[in-house]
């Protein structure tokens, strides 16, 4: 079902790549921030700005889950009516979230990989760019991947109840009416 | 001598209220129905006579206030949302008045969609997916998404997913309302050969009169209530 789930948001092509960028801008932003935290302890200015970017992904997640139950409340309806059950319904939700926030993660990935590839050509050519060889560390990365898929699941857990009230007998309903 | 048929759902004095600003209306009123595996049923009756609220209820997909609502033999009218929600995957084909296709998903992908949360293997739920749609004569549309057919293809196609897990029973509420004659035809002739063709109940909802001649019965409901049963 969470295949399907990715079947279905990749066709939302729009949907799918402003929320694959805004969760991009915010895992490398919090990796970044959460790496001078590291560095500079949890009470600086970067250790409030990661809490932000926490809390931000927190209300992001919720609003993207929302605006999936919501938007497509006839759509959720109508496979209610064809035999789904709830749990489907939110495998299917879940598996579009993920998805989207696990590609967000993986362009940031393939962001530092290209960043370090071309600071290694330059330094090998020579070329000084008064840059850091590794723009964020490997731990942060990994840091922010895990906040990241935990406040996914708190966004879908607490979608769940919307996604129970979605009444199957919606989808009989005439458009517009 | 015809084999005596079983009985597929049936209604005991059902009633059903709704409250609409403020007022109390009689969707249902001690409604009672018998409807026999493998028949065609036609209800029909003006609008707001309580002929969708009857198939809601006969479909699991809202509870009646009192009385009893037997389908193949388990009354339904109690059942959690979870267990009729199984019932309808395994045993109803629904078919809607807007067609309800998904617009992001092609036709086969729609027709597809009832046996995803089943434990069926891709390759077979493809398989099922394209008989399903040839017996719908929809299959050289298979790869077309929902706003390039026409509403009478979408139809077929809303009937090829009615019909892909092989239910009991094929519940239509105005499947043919937004249809123009030629389709409204066709999609009353392949009910019909289903019906026959596979022993599965059908049921139409239906304000048009002309249609009862496609039915084996037909009930005519007012005010919540049914007045004849031919």
């Amino acid at each position: 079902m969470t295949r399907k789930g990715i079947l279905l948001i990749m066709r939302e092509k729009r949907t799918f790549m402003i929320f694959t960028l805004i969760y991009t801008i915010l895992i490398f932003l919090t990796s970044l921030f959460l790496d001078f935290a590291f560095d500079q302890g949890f009470s600086s200015i970067a250790g409030y700005l990661v809490a932000i970017f926490f809390l931000t992904s927190l209300i992001l997640s919720l609003l993207y889950a929302w605006i999936l139950v919501s938007r497509k409340r006839r759509n959720w309806a109508t496979l209610k009516c064809i035999g789904y059950t709830n749990k489907n319904i939110i495998s299917l939700v879940s598996g579009i979230i993920l998805f989207t926030t696990l590609f967000g993660l993986f362009i940031v990935l393939e962001i530092l990989f290209h960043y370090t590839a071309i600071f290694t050509y330059l330094e090998s050519a020579n070329i000084q760019t008064g840059l850091p060889g590794i723009l964020i560390g490997l731990l942060p990365v990994v840091a922010t991947a895990f906040i990241f898929i935990f406040v996914q699941l708190i966004s879908i857990a607490l979608i769940y109840r919307k996604v129970l009230k979605v009444r199957p007998i919606v989808a009989l309903k005439r458009v517009g009416e | 001598m015809p084999l005596a048929r079983d009985t597929m759902i049936e209604a005991i004095d059902v009633n059903k209220e709704y409250r609409r600003a403020g007022a109390i209306i009689r969707a249902l009123a001690d409604v009672n129905l018998t409807i026999k595996s493998g028949e065609f049923v036609i209800i029909q009756g003006p609008t707001g006579c309580g002929k969708s609220t009857l198939l809601n209820v006969l479909s699991g997909l809202d509870y009646p206030d009192s009385g009893k609502i037997i389908f193949d033999g388990e009354n339904i009218a109690r059942s959690t949302e979870d267990r009729l929600a199984r019932l309808r995957r395994m045993k109803i084909g629904f078919i809607f008045q807007d067609f309800n296709l998904i617009n992001t998903l092609t036709a086969l992908e729609n027709v597809e969609s009832v046996l995803w949360p089943t434990v069926l293997r891709s390759s077979e739920i493809e398989n099922r997916a394209i008989a399903a749609l040839r017996d719908a004569n929809l299959l050289e549309r298979k790869d077309h998404y929902p706003v390039q057919m026409s509403g009478g293809e979408k139809q077929k196609c809303g009937l090829a997913r009615a019909i892909i897990h092989r239910p009991r029973v094929i519940l239509a509420d105005e499947p043919t309302g937004n249809l123009d004659p030629q389709s409204e035809k066709e999609v009353m002739d392949l009910l019909k050969k289903i019906n026959k063709d596979s022993e599965t109940t059908v049921i139409v909802v239906t304000h048009r009169a002309k249609l009862s001649s496609y039915g084996d019965k037909a009930v005519h409901m007012k005010n919540g209530e049914i007045e004849s049963v031919k």
